[in-house]
């Protein structure tokens, strides 16, 4: 089973990210310093969930150590620090992932998700992302839905090659705002959603469903389902 | 800051002329006593000379009057000096000797004796005399005088000499009120300088150096101890909103666990979670905006960005969601414009302006961003053919909270332009909002990037 490290202050929340932690199938290790967390982080974790604002300091100044520990896990921040500035920050100094808290639980566990594919997945060698009867060629940049071709923008190319990495998970708007436009702030209007209609759009009507809605958590690419 | 210049040195030339002037002054005025005291000394010289003269003459008139008079007279005017007139007439006028053809005009005798008192001064060829004109008993006019002109010679070259001395205590005066005026100055503007610095941010200038042990010193330490107090309280600012951020998100955090666990109610707890998420917003948009003002200026933690590539990203991002709400867009950027910047801030402030408009513009309105290369500034104008702001609100468009009346209906918490500013203002950006038929339309000129 893999191991998933916690360090956190705060029980409460420790709790709560130990619930998506179990509910992906993972054994959630919890720590409430810092000081235990870096020891710990030798041991084998796929991810850790690291806070900011430690007894003992702050888990982003800490992450070399954790690295120079030995440590290959991936590490997602979670901290009350969430502004752009400060996730920018993090992610600089060598965070996998940065969360602000407070967090929708479904959004830490798409993250987590994310991580703990990332961690696997070995490094696409071809230049063919294939799904069913739909096709990415990177090189090219090209979508082709049954052989035939599928005009998408620049941006709409980039978005379909990110679904297609986290294929089969659910991806949530922020990450795709992260990703995709690499933009650090809520714009509080639906307008990540506008451009997936637009390419979810394209694609059904060129015969592929390879876009769904996961309701109030964001999308899933899961192209094996549609026909 | 740069029209400071000529003002400082106004005032050092003002200081210096008044120094110049007063210290011109003051010796002319000792010049003056000098001259007056030197000119006093000299008529009475020329008038003992004067006395001596007429001494002589009377000892020869008692002798043998007229006849020892008019010897004595010729003899002197046998080898005239130039510096004495003499003349005896007769009885008719005539001349018995002297050095004169004719008796001078517009003089006459007065009194017998000889006295050098009444004497008068008259002025033939060019020179002034001191003359005493009698008319002796019998009727013999007799005229002694002598020459003023080395007085008036030795006067002259003294006034000269006190013009050219004026002239170049003048000089001298405003060389060294120059000077004097300047290190004044110069130390002055040192502090101005740093004013200027730290009103424009760099909260941490200081004069560099050690502090002279006079006014300025102390004017420096003080200014000194000023600066890092408010560099203190801003540094507390920083930290206390850090930590409301942290103490607030936790009970947020806890809020937003607790809701997942309430089963069977979703469209409840999707409601609250969007309560909570617009209050983070909010709570995110002042923290942010608080941040970017302390920030301001300050130059720290700005790199070079592409100005026009984050604005096409931004565009590009909202560009459908306006086309879907049926708008007329159209972005027109000049590539390659660069500033030094926070891409993230630009983007936020962008996107603000952006959402803004696609907010209050209905279907057929028009919306447009441009951005063109100024002659010292990158230009870029949002501009939509809305509603606009209502006049009354012009003003205080940019403030937090500032919401129309008009506008409760459209989901929004004032912030979104109260940011922008900030933001403009963290990267010395230039908001202007120029007057428009219809709609709302903002300049903001970018200081450019030197390449």
């Amino acid at each position: 089973m893999d191991r998933i490290l916690i360090v956190e202050d705060d029980p409460e929340t420790a709790e709560a990210v130990a619930q998506e932690v179990r509910a992906l199938g993972c054994e959630p290790v919890w720590l409430a310093t810092l000081d235990e967390g870096v020891a710990a982080s030798s041991q084998d974790f796929r991810v850790i969930v690291l806070d900011r604002m430690l007894p003992g300091g702050d888990g982003v100044e800490a992450m070399a150590r954790i690295r120079a520990g030995g440590s290959r896990a991936m590490i997602l921040v979670l901290s009350a620090l969430g502004r752009a500035a400060q996730r920018v920050e993090g992610l600089e100094k060598g965070a996998d992932d940065y969360l602000p808290k407070p967090f929708e639980p479904e959004e830490l566990r798409a993250r987590l998700r994310a991580l703990l594919r990332r961690g696997t997945i070995e490094v696409l060698d071809n230049d063919l992302l294939a799904f069913g009867d739909l096709e990415i060629r990177l090189k090219a940049r090209t979508v082709h839905v049954r052989r035939a071709h599928v005009a998408v923008s620049p941006k709409e190319f980039e978005l379909i090659t990110y679904f297609a990495r986290n294929a089969g998970q659910v991806v949530t708007r922020m990450q795709l705002l992260e990703n995709v436009w690499k933009l650090h702030f809520d714009p509080g209007t639906n307008v990540v959603d506008v451009h997936v209609g637009r390419l979810r759009r394209k694609l059904e009507e060129a015969g592929s469903a390879a876009i769904q809605t996961a309701r109030g958590e964001g999308y899933v690419f899961a192209p094996l389902k549609a026909g | 800051m740069s029209e400071n210049r000529p003002l400082a040195a106004r005032a050092t030339l003002r200081l210096a002329l008044l120094m110049a002037a007063a210290v011109a002054a003051l010796s002319l005025m000792a010049m003056a006593l000098q001259y007056r005291l030197v000119e006093t000394r000299m008529t009475e010289a020329a008038r003992a000379t004067l006395t001596a003269d007429l001494g002589g003459y009377a000892a020869l008139y008692e002798q043998r009057r007229i006849i020892a008079l008019r010897q004595a007279i010729e003899y002197r005017a046998a080898a005239p000096s130039g510096a004495e007139m003499l003349l005896l007439l007769d009885r008719r006028g005539n001349v018995l000797a002297g050095t004169e053809a004719q008796w001078p005009a517009g003089l006459t005798a007065q009194g017998a004796g000889f006295t050098v008192d009444p004497a008068e001064e008259f002025t033939q060829g060019g020179t002034r005399w001191l003359a005493v004109a009698r008319e002796l008993p019998g009727g013999f006019p007799l005229l002694v005088a002598r020459s003023l002109a080395p007085v008036d010679a030795t006067l002259a070259s003294l006034r000269r000499g006190m013009a050219a001395l004026g002239l170049a205590l003048l000089l001298a005066g405003a060389g060294v009120g120059w000077l004097a005026a300047r290190s004044v100055m110069r130390r002055i503007g040192r502090l101005n300088d740093l004013a200027d610095r730290v009103a424009g941010g760099e909260l941490s200038a200081r004069l560099p150096g050690p502090r002279s042990r006079d006014e300025f010193g102390l004017l420096e330490t003080h200014v000194h101890g000023m600066l890092d107090r408010i560099e203190n309280l801003n540094r507390a600012t920083h930290r206390l909103s850090d930590t409301i951020a942290h103490e607030l998100r936790t009970p947020l955090n806890r809020l937003m666990q607790k809701l997942g666990r309430i089963e069977g109610q979703e469209e409840v707890v999707d409601a609250l979670r969007s309560e909570i998420r617009q209050s983070i917003r909010v709570f995110d948009s002042l923290l942010d905006i608080s941040r970017a003002e302390a920030d301001q200026g300050s130059g720290g933690g700005l790199v070079p960005v592409d100005l026009s590539e984050v604005a096409q990203e931004v565009w590009e991002l909202y560009e459908p969601m306006a086309e879907d709400k049926g708008l007329l867009v159209q972005a027109d950027v000049a590539p390659g414009l660069r500033v030094l910047g926070d891409r993230n801030l630009i983007a936020q402030m962008l996107s603000n302006l952006i959402d803004n408009a696609i907010k209050y513009c209905g279907p057929g309105d028009s919306l447009r961003l441009t951005l063109t290369e100024g002659a010292d500034r990158h230009l870029m104008q949002v501009a939509d053919t809305g509603p606009g702001l209502p006049e009354d609100l012009r003003a205080e468009a940019f403030d937090r909270f500032t919401r129309a009346e008009r506008d409760r209906g459209i989901k929004g918490h004032g912030l979104g332009l109260a940011l922008v500013r900030a933001i403009a203002a963290r990267h010395g950006a230039k908001l202007e909002m120029p007057a428009a038929e219809k709609g709302f339309v903002l300049d903001i000129g970018w200081p450019k990037l030197a390449s």
